[in-house]
């Protein structure tokens, strides 16, 4: 019986076998440029620009991350203003976000429709060129010189207002009444109810915004002027050496120091991050 | 129209076992009802002559071909599933004729076909409208229009009629008794509910957890069934199963007890009181308590109040026995011990 | 006690009550309405300001043109079309490509086993990444010396080492195949999770109506993903028509300007040159109707095509 069974088992997978054998081929060529990343980054800067180039480093050094670290510009500084940032605008969001989705998803009030109207125009307009006007005005506010640049303009989270109203919208109006029955204050309600209820949906935001901030150059690269405020994005291209030609061990090592806190969290948490991006609003 | 035999059929999912050395005979062109609760194994029996859920090991024969192993399309069957599992995308027309075009069926006699089985599901004047537009029974008919335009030697049918309201349900029943009736086609037809499978049946199979409880007409199953599941799973309310002092088992249907206000000489009679009375119109059903058993009894007279005292009695013919696994003890070759078990039962009388 | 019902219209008469809640509402909401008209909505009027001068960053209101910019940019100086007509061509090579083959992979990838799990975990790892991480990767596999691995590849089969990111007729398709690179994994996500809505029965049908794998996937799968595919079209055509990052780290907009994008050419001048803040301008409202013309045309366009159940 187990040998029958176990016959019948391989015959229902062989013609999957050539499926996943090109599955695998496919995830090598797309792993393909982590790995050339890492592993340029761990040779020396003359095995990196070898001819032929070799697939395996001949010599395991930490050259480059050497390099990187001993220059004049900090590496920590770049990490601390991306982690400000980052963290700035989450916080900024969430202030601005969770109150105003409460009010439309549970509160009636005079002119409700237009303010909703004002924000679902928002969502429809193509927020291409913003940051020309924006960044004068910030220069005249005498911002330019700082991070706020960075976090201000992105406080207004329309994608997470639209998502987190929904969600709210899912929790029975019978819950807020006998709260309110109970004495509870709006802020109770929206801190001990609403935001409990609504986990996923906030998860899936502030996911998105970590992940939209981090990993941000262009903005950064409009309103910022001063090294001081550049965050890691901006940090790779400050790594090539201008003399020597592109100095590809350091640029990939910079790289890695970049890209390697994002790959890490995304082993760990691979299933929770997929579920958050494929979240639709619907319990 | 073709004859099913499964062979030492075997469905395991990884460690459960759904059905295990299962041998049955679908008999060509009668309407075969497989009955049981979910997860009996019923719907996975299906599927296995459908080939679209094959078997861990075993074989299975049309007509004597051996089909374990040949693809779905090429066994000459049509499934109608419980959710319809139309193409939502495509009018009705195009759903009916999908299997057609693939079979690349001239297009003269397809039109022709569809023309034929529209009419017979009475869909006619839907034919190019889109399945969304249409209410439920009508999907449902498109489901049969689809199956029945291959012109089959079998028709599978998944519980079709549990998504459709009460009234439907019953109208559809007996369409497709009637279609059934037109067609000759073997009906194999899976469903949950006892009413159903009685009404509309040929032969029941009546399964539990993977076995075949007992395979009979209605008339058969309900008046001679095999064990005390099958005795119990058809008839509403279920027999009356009470255990005897020697260890085996007594059964009697609620239709079959006599209620009188003075005991009866002879048979199986015992005192008891009325707890409940349900006034359903044509008949009574009555729940009785005599000392510590309870027994429903269904008659036509309502007059018996609740809390009053009545005598409940069963005449011999109506007796059943059943041993201590459940098993049915038929008087035919037992004889003797039928005899034994008939005074057991009388002196279980408290007169 | 109608004010501590919810689903009553505030009362008519101007209660203390009703008005004290009104305005607490509208404190909940003004902080992201501000936002919004500082951030989203001023800067679009400020834009067509300041296509209407010529000025720079410093003084952007110099010398009044009125629709002198806009003339400019689409007839008499060529750049502005020119990258106009390049970005068109990325869109036109991109988005056909990412998109049917984001499906393909969805389709591929589709039955719940753990080969397939594991796949769409790979697949979906370079969009996590920053684009111009990515674009440093693949600049780097791209280099034009011997030592870059694209290079060493197409040695290996007897060819010259190539500049594929100085040469025309490659540069651009290194930049599509980059970004394809780190946007398959997303797409094929959202295709997967909307794969996942189509009851399995409706597969067994078709196997049952004798349908082979290929015409299931064009008469069954495709036209019910089509509510997908088609939202999936508009954000990827205005996504790609913003390319900025990749294009200008991978090759600056060369060689000469045969890569240079539309938003390049605004962000260029609008920060680099002098006195061409007002084209910038122009630039970007131009950029603007486009999009919001191409998203008019695909919802009209497609919602005949599209089936919604």
């Amino acid at each position: 019986m187990q040998q029958l069974q176990l016959k019948r088992r391989f015959v229902n997978y062989l013609p999957n076998l050539f499926s996943d054998l090109l599955k695998i081929a496919c995830v090598l060529v797309f792993i393909f440029p982590f790995y050339w990343m890492i592993i340029t980054s761990f040779k020396t800067y003359g095995e990196a620009i070898q001819v032929p180039p070799t697939l395996w480093p001949k010599n395991f050094t930490l050259e480059a991350y050497h390099n990187i670290f001993s220059m004049s510009i900090s590496f920590w500084q770049y990490a601390q203003n991306s982690i400000i940032v980052t963290a700035g605008v989450i916080i900024l969001q969430c202030l601005i976000m969770i109150p105003a989705a409460y009010a439309f998803a549970k509160r009636q009030f005079v002119g409700k429709g237009i303010a909703w109207a004002v924000v679902i125009s928002a969502l429809m307009i193509p927020g291409t060129c913003t940051y020309v006007p924006i960044y004068m005005v910030m220069a005249k506010a005498g911002l330019i010189p700082s991070l706020w640049p960075q976090i201000i303009p992105h406080g207004c989270n329309v994608f997470g207002i639209f998502m987190l109203r929904q969600a709210f919208k899912q929790v029975p109006d019978e819950l807020l009444e006998s709260a309110r029955l109970d004495s509870a204050t709006e802020a109770q309600i929206v801190l001990r109810i609403m935001l409990p209820m609504a986990k996923a949906a906030l998860i899936t935001i502030c996911l998105f915004s970590f992940i939209g901030t981090w990993n941000s150059y262009f903005w950064p690269l409009v309103m910022t002027n001063n090294d001081k405020y550049r965050p890691l994005t901006m940090y790779i291209e400050r790594v090539q050496d201008a003399d020597v030609g592109n100095k590809w061990n350091q640029v990939m090592a910079a790289n890695v120091l970049l890209v390697g806190p994002v790959l890490l969290i995304y082993l760990f948490a691979s299933q929770k991050i997929i579920r958050a991006f494929t979240y639709n609003g619907v319990k | 129209m073709a004859e099913i035999r499964f062979e030492k059929v075997c469905k395991f999912f990884d460690k459960a076992r759904i059905i295990e050395d299962l041998d049955l005979t679908i008999q060509d062109g009668k309407f075969t009802v497989l009955v049981g609760a979910s997860g009996c194994g019923k719907t996975t029996l299906l599927r296995m002559i459908a080939g679209i859920g094959p078997a861990t090991s075993g074989h299975i024969y049309m007509d004597g071909r051996d089909i374990t192993d040949t693809a779905p399309a090429k066994r000459d069957i049509a499934m109608v599933f419980q959710n319809y599992a139309i193409y939502p995308t495509m009018t009705v027309r195009e759903n009916i004729e999908f299997g057609l075009k693939n079979k690349k069926v001239p297009k003269a006699e397809r039109e022709a076909l569809i023309k034929e089985y529209a009419a017979v599901v009475g869909l006619t004047d839907y034919l190019d409208r889109k399945p969304g537009t249409l209410s439920g029974g009508q999907r449902q008919r498109i489901a049969l229009a689809r199956a029945m335009v291959k012109k089959p030697a079998v028709f599978l049918m998944d519980e079709p009629l549990s998504n459709l309201d009460a009234k439907l349900r019953v109208q559809m029943r007996s369409e497709l008794i009637e279609l059934h009736n037109k067609l000759k086609t073997t009906f194999v037809y899976v469903t949950h509910d006892q009413v159903e499978a009685m009404s509309m049946a040929d032969v029941i199979v009546l399964m539990d957890k993977g076995r075949i409880m007992q395979e009979a007409s209605p008339e058969v199953i309900y008046n001679d069934p095999n064990n005390v599941f099958t005795a119990q799973f058809i008839g509403t309310p279920p027999m009356n199963i009470i255990d005897m002092p020697d260890g085996n088992k007594l059964g009697f249907r609620p239709e079959r007890i006599a209620l009188s206000y003075a005991p009866v000489q002879g048979d199986f009679t015992r005192k008891g009181t009325v707890l409940t009375r349900e006034m359903l119109g044509s008949e009574t059903l009555y729940k009785i308590d005599c000392s510590g058993n309870t027994y429903m009894a269904k008659i036509d007279d309502p007059n018996f109040a609740m809390g009053e005292n009545v005598y409940v009695h069963v005449a011999n013919e109506h007796l059943y026995f059943f041993d201590a696994e459940g098993q049915r003890i038929r008087e035919k070759g037992n004889e003797t011990l039928f005899a034994q078990l008939l005074k057991t039962a009388g002196g279980m009388s408290n007169v | 006690m109608s004010d501590l019902t919810l689903n009553t219209k505030p009362a008519r008469r101007l209660t203390r009550k009703s008005v004290a809640n009104n305005l607490f509402s509208w404190a909940l909401v003004l902080p992201a309405i501000l936002f919004l008209a500082v951030f989203t909505f001023y800067p679009l009027v400020n834009l067509i300001q300041l296509s209407l001068y010529r000025g720079n960053i410093t003084n952007p209101y110099k010398t009044f043109r009125g629709i002198e910019n806009y003339i400019d940019i689409l007839v008499k100086r060529p750049q502005f079309m020119t990258t106009l007509k390049n970005t068109a061509l990325y869109v036109v090579m991109y988005v056909p490509i990412c998109l049917s083959l984001s499906l393909i992979f969805s389709v591929w990838l589709q039955k719940a086993r753990k080969m397939n799990n594991f796949a769409q975990t790979c697949f979906f790892a370079p969009h996590l990444v920053a684009t111009i991480s990515s674009a440093f990767m693949w600049s780097w596999i791209f280099s034009p010396e011997s030592s870059g691995i694209a290079n060493g590849l197409i040695r290996l089969f007897g060819f010259n080492t190539h500049n594929w990111l100085g040469s025309s007729a490659t540069a651009m398709v290194c930049v599509m195949i980059m970004n394809t690179w780190a946007s398959i994994g997303h797409h094929a996500l959202i295709f997967l999770s909307a794969l996942k809505s189509i009851p399995g029965e409706v597969y067994e049908a078709a196997e049952l109506d004798s349908s082979s794998s290929i015409k299931t996937f064009f008469k069954i799968t495709l036209p019910m993903l089509s509510p997908q595919i088609f939202l999936m079209l508009i954000t990827m055509t205005t996504n790609s028509f913003k390319i900025f990052e990749s294009v200008r780290q991978m090759t600056g907009g060369g060689p000469g300007i045969s890569t240079k994008t539309v938003c390049m050419f605004i962000y260029d001048n609008a920060f680099e040159t002098n006195n061409t803040l007002g084209l910038a301008g122009a630039a970007s409202i131009v950029l603007t109707i486009i999009l919001m013309l191409i998203t008019l045309l695909d919802f009209k366009g497609l919602e005949k095509k599209v089936h919604y159940q």
